[in-house]
């Protein structure tokens, strides 16, 4: 009995011994990925026997990726890289680094809560020459630079985030049956979108699905709405000061994005269900009504991700497409782009830890992510031949040729807001239609953190 | 009396009714969560699980394929059976069906009997019989086969997929022993200085006893989450880190409150006559505590150590805090919540297997141990 136990005991260790090991997942020297980057790489840096603890907010799928992407690391330093992805990782880092237990780096998908660290001088700074390689590299890098940009615990400026893995927000999901089918054509403008959703109600049926149900964070599907709108309706300026309430939350310009986005939610018959559906929807579910049989709806706006959550066996340009959320021809603010990204940033810092920062450099450590899925970059030296499906490819395109790229501007404001009113009082939006009057109530809120 | 009898018998019935209707209530959320975990996660999205059970008209698409285009005569024939095609798979495994009605668009996709003829909106024809069986005629070639939608009678249908995910994952059982690893330490330790604790506390005499009586009850109001960061801190500053000491010591003081109020209570309804008449016969404080006391308090153990165990088995939170973030140490509720589930969660099928997969072991702890729950849950209420 005793032998069996020790027998089980061994296997166990076997079998995550072998988890720990990973493969390669693109052999070096594969056509196409910038190999010559990776053995400079490996030539310059040797982090033998070194650990590196990161923490970030991708788990399941997303976890397995990022731990090949590392495999190249600890492949070219002798490194070995422990990735732990958390489903509540806004919680466990601010927990770690209050206890003193901080990982090396840490993956933040909102600057407000980097920012928020960085005053608590729990981030180490990147330095002048990594902003000056990013903005020299990264499509419209003086913004990705910025974005990573904190104060420090005195106030000075630095840059603590490197933005790694980037999602566009700006696409509207189709079939592409279905719009054949009918007879509609894509939209080029704003204004074409607002008639093709009137036709598609003239004809009977439902042109949006819309869902902003999302547990502890419901509402937020619709932020991104009125977020892409503003762009759309205003100068980038203004989109700036809005996110630092230099402008009013209950300005003007934002009640009118708060009302343009209730044409979609709330005219009759244009958001499957009625707004009332639309605010409990669970955003997961929520594009499932493109692939009924009648179609529930023929549009669903959301970010580069959300093919994850399509029906099983569903394939890119055949069961679904996506095409730009358009801007105005009226306005003439060009073709704005919002979108979000995840930034790294040294919690506890090591030299194995800089040098993970120098290995997001080489075009390599993008390219291995690209050969996977749902990975976009604004790195301009890397192979767009190496992204793993047209489908990622094309959005891609979509973020190097935006003439103005924003970050997604509930992630940046204050978590009060960002986090907070911004969400519930869009769900109070959807379904009461006072944009004035919710538009105030977030005033009152920022007014009270002052 | 006739009439009251007859009055009772009609009040029983309405009684039997109201607790089966309390009961059906009370138990629905459960049977759909257990009829979700077999069921995949198109079909939790695209019906209830209530109509699960029925066989029903569910609509459907198929693809034929421009591979499969022959020239007949002049024009352009794609033959084939949409029971076959690998989308449909899923619900027709032996590619058998029988079809209600079919047509060539999504919208008008019950216009057509079995048998009939279509116009297709690109051109051409489409005859679908009622076996599947369909033929596609156009005088031009297809560049892409065209799409047939289609409604068909469907069995219900349940996959055993859900449980195979959750049970064979990578690092599963690597997990239920980090679990186990956590949840018996953590169950075993404060039973054992609550008891002791206890018996003090109900009958040894010294100063402040009921003031730090009052001080237990009071501590039973704090929650946990306060301390969770400062109690992190502390085990940082003297080097136990994250550790699995780490959170038997957080386990044990979160849990100690309850344990020490609990069979205090108890302790204190013992027939003190026992005690007198031990203590006469020369027996020590700790003599009597082994010999007598404990004995006597095993309902009360065992209903604690139900109530711990269940409560460290489920616990996610303390477990995200004091353990080690890595795969080693992942105990079964993370590594659902973070591992299975993935970045943006909405696996519902996942989520309800794994419910029903770690509520095993403690069931088995339940049932087990029930009957002295029953009597524990009496502890020191009544004497």
């Amino acid at each position: 009995m005793k032998s069996r136990l020790y027998a089980g005991v061994a296997t166990l260790a076997l079998i995550s011994g072998g988890a720990m090991a990973q493969d390669l997942i693109v052999e070096p020297g594969t056509d196409g990925f910038n190999w010559e980057s990776f053995e400079e790489f490996a030539a310059a840096h040797d982090f033998s026997g070194e650990t590196l603890t990161i923490t970030g907010p991708w788990t399941g799928e997303d976890g397995r990726m990022v731990n090949n992407v590392m495999a190249y690391f600890e492949e070219a330093t002798g490194a070995s890289v422990e990735y732990s992805g958390s489903d509540s990782f806004e919680q466990d880092i601010v927990i770690a680094i209050q206890a003193g237990s901080a990982p090396n780096l840490a993956v933040f998908p909102q600057p407000g809560l980097a920012a928020d660290m960085a005053a608590r001088g729990a981030l180490a700074p990147l330095g002048e020459e990594t902003a000056e390689w990013m903005i020299e590299n990264y499509a419209a890098g003086q913004s990705w630079v910025d974005l990573g940009t904190f104060p420090n615990p005195d106030g000075e400026e630095e840059m603590f985030g490197f933005f790694y893995k980037v999602d566009v927000k700006s696409l509207v999901w189709y079939s592409p049956d279905n719009f054949f089918d009918m007879g509609y054509e894509i939209p080029e403008s704003m204004e074409e979108l607002l008639e093709l959703s009137q036709m598609i109600v003239d004809d009977g049926g439902t042109p949006w699905c819309i869902g902003l149900g999302s547990g502890a964070a419901t509402g937020w599907p619709a932020t991104d709405w009125v977020e892409d709108i503003m762009l759309r309706l205003h100068e980038p300026e203004l989109y700036d000061q809005w996110i630092t309430n230099e402008l009013p939350f209950n300005s003007p310009e934002v009640v009118e994005a708060i009302e343009t986005y209730g044409t979609f939610v709330r005219s009759e018959g244009w958001a499957a269900g009625g707004p009332e559906a639309s605010a409990t929807t669970d955003f997961r579910d929520s594009p499932a009504g493109l692939f009924q049989f009648p179609p529930d709806c023929y549009m669903h706006k959301q970010a580069s991700f959300i093919p994850t959550f399509f029906p099983d066996g569903s394939e890119y340009g055949v069961d679904y497409d996506f095409f730009y959320f358009p801007s105005f021809d009226e306005r003439d603010l060009g073709d704005p782009v919002m979108g979000a990204g995840t930034q790294f940033a040294i919690t506890n810092d090591s030299p194995a830890a800089r040098g993970l920062i120098e290995f997001f450099k080489t075009p390599i450590a993008h390219e291995v992510w690209m050969a996977q899925s749902g990975f976009l970059t604004p790195h301009e030296g890397v192979n767009l031949d190496t992204f793993s499906s047209d489908a990622f490819r094309a959005m891609n395109e979509i973020l190097l040729d935006a003439t103005v790229f924003r970050f997604d501007a509930s992630d940046v404001m204050p978590g009060e807001i960002g986090a907070g009113a911004f969400w519930t009082g869009m769900v109070d939006f959807t379904t009461q239609g006072d944009a004035q009057a919710v538009a105030d109530a977030i005033q009152a809120r920022w007014d009270a953190m002052r | 009396m006739d009439n009251i009898a007859g009055q009772n018998q009609g009040n029983r019935v309405l009684v039997n009714i109201t607790m089966l209707v309390l009961v059906l209530l009370w138990l629905l959320p459960s049977i759909g969560l257990f009829v979700s975990s077999f069921r995949d996660r198109d079909q939790i999205a695209n019906s209830g699980w209530w109509m699960s059970p029925f066989t029903v008209d569910l609509n459907f698409r198929a693809r034929s394929s421009s591979d499969d285009m022959v020239e007949q005569n002049g024009i352009f024939v794609i033959e084939g059976n949409v029971f076959t095609d690998p989308s449909v798979a899923g619900r027709f495994p032996d590619g058998e069906g029988t079809i209600g009605a079919f047509g060539p668009t999504a919208r008008d996709l019950d216009a057509f009997a079995p048998g009939e003829t279509a116009e297709m909106p690109r051109g051409g024809t489409l005859t679908v019989e009622a076996d599947g069986s369909y033929r596609i005629e156009h005088d031009e070639p297809f560049a892409r086969g065209p799409a047939i939608f289609f409604q068909a009678l469907t069995p219900p249908a349940f996959t055993l997929d859900n449980y195979r995910t959750v049970l064979f994952a990578d690092g599963m059982d690597r997990a239920f022993i980090n679990t186990l690893t956590v949840a018996i330490p953590a169950t075993i330790i404060p039973i054992l200085i609550a008891a002791f604790a206890a018996y003090a506390l109900a009958w040894m005499d010294f100063p402040g006893r009921g003031l730090l009586i009052a001080a237990v009850v009071g501590l039973l109001v704090v929650p946990l989450q306060l301390a969770l960061v400062p109690l992190l801190n502390l085990h940082t500053s003297i080097g136990i880190g994250q550790s699995f000491l780490g959170i038997w010591l957080a386990h044990t003081g979160f849990g100690l409150p309850l344990a020490v109020y609990l069979l205090r209570n108890y302790m204190v309804g013992l027939p003190r006559d026992i005690i007198e008449g031990a203590k006469v016969d020369g027996a020590t404080d700790f003599q009597i505590f082994v010999r007598i006391i404990l004995p006597l308090s095993f309902p009360a153990l065992a209903s604690f150590a139900i109530f711990q165990f269940l409560w460290t088995w489920n616990d996610l939170l303390v477990a995200k805090v004091f353990l080690p973030s890595g795969s080693a140490s992942q105990v079964m509720t993370v590594k659902i919540a973070d591992d299975l589930l993935g970045s943006r969660g909405g696996d519902w099928g996942i989520l309800a297997t794994a419910a029903f997969v770690s509520i095993a072991v403690p069931l088995v702890v339940f049932f087990t141990m029930q009957r002295y729950l029953v009597r524990g849950l009496l502890a020191g209420s009544v004497k």
